[in-house]
């Protein structure tokens, strides 16, 4: 089982925004395959505990581990290779679909994979003519779908998911969600305060403002 | 065939030319007769000075002295256009000042010794004339290089961020904002390059043709010109946004907030 591997640990965490206290001495592991939904209100800072992991943000004082490996200005670079990020702004840019597509194969870890580009598209009911429109063009919904296809491509198997379901209609959040959480290999960090994850009994829900695992 | 000269006071009968901006800035209250005539003032006492200076600088001619006025010139042109763009000068003076240095030097120099080529390469009448036409242009381009290059970063952070994400290497996250950067700082120079001589007769060959010079030289010194202006502005801008980068982008790829002046978008 490697459910009781640690792969990111958060020791003795610090953060502040302009003299604001966003987190104060957190401690909290995630296990291999753990699927966590970070829960708190909007606002309250939430997505920071992604950020922190992925180097965009610094603690004032603490540590983060990602797999056995502190993470720093050095290792930083590799740990997101490691890591598959949707924002919550879903921030793909500017340009066509298909070469958006056409770049994000050149990033994946190998060339492996048992599920194809258009069969991603059609699970998640993107039309096939998707790929020739301007990224700008897509709806808010779309965009996300789109970047839900794209975190899965790159073949990785830990996810930052940041409310990544809040365009999508009911039927899109529970396929979304089955998705993701059917996969025992991935560990999926998901910040939402959305039911069709925090509803879902294997997640474990970490409540942020408290700082502690919800029973 | 010699230059005509221009007696001082006939000088002053081309000041009566500034009779029509005034009645025009009067009669439709456009309230530009104080900064004109503030501007008008500064550049008359500002080039009387600097021709009298120039004049001894032509005199001694000495390396050393025409080495620091062309540093000094340098110096003055870092501090315009870091001080267009909305990053803080003390942050990114040194670097900045290191890409105009190396960008203005060399291709004078190499002007001096490979193309003229000169006895004297450090000759005050080549080093500080040809540089000081490098700098305008590379002063005007990094105006546009680097607040094209911190101001989009900063507007497209979120895509930015994301693009990190995906495990790219900094060199290719920062890519698309240097290109864009450079193609929209090179983009005048190339536009006026492109119409010359035939929307435009460039400063240079008007001096050198009112200087006496025929029209043959004037055009092989224009085309000389153009080629140092534009490879000095592309090597200056691109040096001046990958040294400045290193310290206004922190090890972890992420832009600093504490680079930007507070208050300047």
């Amino acid at each position: 089982m490697k459910s009781s591997t640690p792969l990111i640990e958060f020791k003795n965490i610090y953060l502040s925004f302009s003299k604001k206290n966003v987190i104060q001495n957190l401690s909290l592991i995630i296990n291999k395959g753990d699927k966590v939904v970070v829960s708190g209100k909007s606002g309250s800072g939430k997505s920071s505990l992604l950020s922190l992991v992925l180097g965009f943000i610094q603690p004032d004082s603490g540590q983060i581990v990602f797999d056995g490996t502190l993470v720093n200005e050095k290792t930083v670079w590799d740990l997101r290779k490691q890591v598959s990020y949707i924002n919550q702004d879903v921030s793909l840019g500017d340009g066509i679909v298909k070469e958006l597509l056409d770049f994000i194969s050149t990033l994946k870890k190998d060339n492996y994979s048992d599920i194809t580009v258009a069969e991603l598209m059609e699970i998640f009911d993107l039309d096939n003519d998707l790929i020739q429109k301007n990224v700008k063009e897509l709806s808010g919904g779309e965009r996300q779908r789109l970047a839900i296809v794209i975190a899965i491509m790159l073949n990785r198997f830990v996810f930052f998911l940041d409310e990544v379901t809040s365009s999508l209609d009911k039927h899109l959040k529970n396929k979304v969600a089955d998705f993701f959480l059917s996969k025992p290999d991935w560990t999926c960090v998901i910040v939402s305060h959305d039911p069709v994850w925090l509803e879902n009994p294997i997640v474990k829900v970490f409540d942020f403002e408290e700082g502690k695992w919800k029973q | 065939m010699e230059t005509v000269d221009i007696p001082i006071l006939s000088l002053l009968i081309a000041f009566i030319l500034l009779v029509i901006p005034v009645v025009i800035s009067l009669k439709y209250g456009l309230k530009i007769v104080k900064p004109l005539f503030v501007s008008i003032i500064r550049m008359s006492i500002q080039l009387a000075l600097i021709g009298v200076f120039l004049k001894y600088l032509f005199i001694w001619n000495n390396p050393f002295v025409n080495i620091g006025w062309l540093t000094v010139m340098i110096v003055v042109a870092v501090f315009a256009s870091i001080k267009s763009s909305s990053i803080k000068i003390t942050k990114i003076f040194l670097p900045a000042f290191l890409s105009f240095f190396v960008s203005t030097f060399t291709v004078v120099l190499y002007i001096n010794v490979f193309v003229i080529p000169l006895e004297n390469i450090f000759d005050a009448r080549y080093l500080i004339v040809l540089g000081g036409m490098l700098l305008g242009n590379s002063l005007r381009g990094n105006i546009v290089g680097i607040s094209t290059f911190y101001d989009s970063l900063r507007t497209d952070s979120k895509h930015y961020l994301y693009v990190l994400s995906l495990g790219v290497s900094r060199k290719q996250a920062l890519l698309p904002y240097i290109q864009k950067s450079v193609q929209l700082a090179l983009k005048p120079t190339l536009a006026s390059m492109a119409t010359m001589g035939i929307v435009t007769l460039p400063g240079m060959m008007t001096g050198v043709i009112l200087g006496g010079a025929s029209p043959d030289l004037a055009i092989k010194y224009q085309i000389l010109i153009m080629i140092a202006i534009v490879v000095s502005t592309i090597v200056s801008v691109v040096l001046t946004i990958l040294l400045t980068e290193r310290v206004c982008i922190d090890k972890y790829g992420v832009l600093r907030t504490d680079v930007f002046r507070i208050g300047k978008k």
